[in-house]
């Protein structure tokens, strides 16, 4: 304080006292604000995804990649990889599966397999880096169920480096997050769609929604969901 | 089962083609520079750079308006109070991660490193720029100077700026793929985000303190007897708001750079937004305080002076704080980014404004920055662009690079 304005230094503190009180009175409120979005937003997309939840499982010891595929540490070492539930939705009952053989290298985020469906093609990205040392031979035949996370595994690799491939996947309550949300980006872009009336009852998405889509939709909808444009 | 090919690996160029040419050849890359940036970018250097060595030719007084009641300019209020203020999303986020667990952060740690490595780098030359003597520097090796400001901030930029290059020097050797000189370092990388924290805290409140011994100088409304802490809190501001415009500006430039790589830029900008809004929310309230601690609150609104702080603190603090409050709160991430480039542009202008504008208010004769400095700041400011921008299309620092030290960029 500078000598002149000696005598105002009461009034200054009173002032400051009252601005200490006044911002921590605002700061709870502005705390509250800025926090509580998050909180308020979260119940209401868990009630509008209540059914989308439903469509799409996922076991907890699975980490996902962005590209709908999945991996799964394996006692022996090696990792599987498969498509995910809402990957196998969407591609629906497969007429061949195009996969890579024992020995070649499979990259992260590249592409690793091909699905053909009902005429059209695409691809799946590895979800880890490594060698491939086997794939799965029995997948089950045109038609039959498929457990996307069990019997439909497609191939195993031995992970060049584990740890730093999952470094990059998304697994437990983040995956389950991230399902729903492209559960809900499905739903809405299948709303746009011609077909949009199907899933408008409510219902589950029927098995198969590429056949459902004409050829330059579908062509969009891989592009979003698989990230083949990139692989 | 038939065998699906992959892409067969592109044939492998020489080291120099590979790692400087981007894979091209030296007429497909010289060819691919020919871009209406590039061409800008060239222009401002092809004149500044002669400028600069023109500055050490012809002195201080021939190229710049200082002069002894002025004696720091916009080399110091632009290049070095506001770079070092902008890159301290190097500590924050080195903090963030490193420290307080927060491994969502993890991929945005090396590109706020690299922004506050090359933000002192550039900081350091405008420096050099404005020393009358610039080789004298090397005596704050020798002397003891304990009691001075300057020797504080002198030695915390000597150190801070070796920890950065040490922490800058993983993505580096990860590039050069040698691999006995980036695995020590990424095992001290938590003894480094330590140090870097400590130098940062002791330097950005230096700064202020600098301005602490300059009272009757410096408004009463911008000066303070807590500008230390103003400086700090303000550098944490600074460090946030410009990791959020740069992560917008890298996902929409270096997309090609994410192939591959999960990161959810909205999530990661939501998230900062929020600490943004709250230390915002803090800091406007702080400079409240230290007006009238200061006794400055009649100065509030009065005069030009009074006016324009009420602009930086109403549109450059309180706004962007409620920018970032309500774009957090609704998930709107391009509101948080609005925010961010409000905030970094109200951090430019707090700096100036106590360098410059608010500094010797009562002066007859102001500064006003020669068209030299101006061209010479407009330089450096250039060259930490293109040099960012050359180093992310070459270095893992975007994305973290593969085992293989022969990884591909």
């Amino acid at each position: 304080m500078s000598g002149h304005d000696f005598l105002s230094g009461y009034s200054a503190k009173i002032l400051e006292y009252a601005l200490a009180v006044g911002y921590l009175a605002l700061f709870v409120g502005f705390w509250q604000y800025v926090q509580g979005g998050g909180k308020r937003s979260r119940p209401q997309p868990r009630a509008e995804r209540a059914p989308a939840a439903g469509w799409f499982g996922l076991p907890a010891d699975v980490a996902l990649h962005p590209g709908h595929t999945w991996a799964r540490m394996l006692g022996d070492g090696t990792v599987a990889v498969g498509l995910d539930d809402l990957g196998h939705r969407l591609v629906g009952p497969v007429d061949r599966v195009v996969l890579p053989r024992p020995g070649e290298a499979v990259e992260q985020g590249a592409a690793a397999v091909r699905l053909d469906a009902a005429g059209k093609s695409v691809k799946l990205v590895s979800p880890v880096d490594g060698e491939v040392v086997a794939y799965n031979a029995a997948l089950p035949s045109q038609g039959a169920p498929v457990e996307p996370y069990g019997d439909g595994w497609l191939f195993k690799v031995r992970p060049s480096n584990w740890r730093r491939s999952r470094a990059q996947l998304i697994e437990g309550q983040a995956a389950r997050d991230w399902v729903e949300e492209q559960a809900r980006l499905l739903e809405a872009r299948l709303a746009r769609q011609p077909a949009g009336a199907l899933l408008q009852d409510g219902g589950a998405p029927i098995h198969g929604i590429a056949r459902e889509i004409d050829p330059e939709h579908w062509d969009d909808l891989a592009r979003q969901f698989f990230r083949t444009e990139e692989a | 089962m038939a065998s699906y090919a992959t892409t067969a690996p592109a044939e492998q160029g020489s080291w120099v083609q590979e790692k400087i040419f981007l894979g091209m050849s030296l007429r497909e890359y010289l060819k691919s520079l020919w871009t209406p940036f590039n061409i800008v970018a060239a222009a401002i250097l092809v004149l500044g750079l002669p400028l600069f060595v023109y500055r050490f030719y012809a002195g201080l007084g021939a190229t710049t308006n200082l002069s002894q009641t002025q004696p720091w300019g916009l080399w110091i209020g632009f290049d070095m109070m506001t770079g070092i203020a902008l890159a301290a999303g190097g500590f924050t986020i080195g903090a963030a991660v490193e420290i307080f667990g927060l491994e969502d952060y993890h991929a945005i740690e090396r590109p706020a490193i690299l922004t506050g490595f090359l933000g002192y780098v550039v900081a350091i030359v405008g420096l050099i720029a404005d020393l009358g003597k610039p080789w004298n520097m090397v005596g704050i090796f020798s002397q003891n100077g304990t009691q001075s400001v300057l020797f504080e901030v002198a030695w915390c930029v000597c150190c801070y700026t070796s920890v950065l290059a040490l922490e800058f020097a993983v993505p580096f050797f990860e590039w050069l793929g040698w691999e006995r000189f980036y695995r020590p370092l990424k095992k001290i990388l938590l003894a480094l985000t330590v140090l870097s924290v400590m130098f940062s805290t002791m330097h950005q409140s230096a700064l202020g303190s600098l301005f602490i011994i300059a009272p009757g100088k410096l408004h009463p409304l911008w000066y303070s007897q807590s500008m230390f802490l103003f400086f700090f809190v303000s550098a944490v501001i600074a460090g946030i708001s410009m990791v959020i415009v740069e992560s917008a500006i890298s996902h929409k430039v270096f997309a090609s750079q994410f192939r591959g790589h999960h990161v959810d830029a909205d999530k990661l900008t939501i998230g900062l937004g929020k600490a943004g809004a709250v230390v915002m929310f803090a800091y406007f309230f702080l400079k409240l305080q230290g007006a009238i601690d200061n006794h400055a609150v009649e100065y509030i609104g009065q005069g030009f002076y009074g006016k324009w702080w009420l602009v930086e603190m109403l549109g450059f603090v309180l706004l962007p704080s409620v920018l970032y409050a309500w774009g957090a709160r609704n998930g709107r991430a391009t509101v948080v980014r609005v925010g961010g480039v409000i905030a970094v542009t109200g951090i430019i202008l707090n700096r100036v404004n106590i360098s410059i504008v608010a500094y010797n208010w009562d002066q007859p004769n102001h500064y006003v920055p020669s068209w030299i400095e101006i061209w010479v700041s407009l330089t450096l400011v250039t060259a930490g662009v293109l040099a960012f921008r050359w180093i992310v299309n070459r270095m893992p620092v975007l994305h973290e690079l593969d085992e293989s030290p022969h990884g591909t960029h």
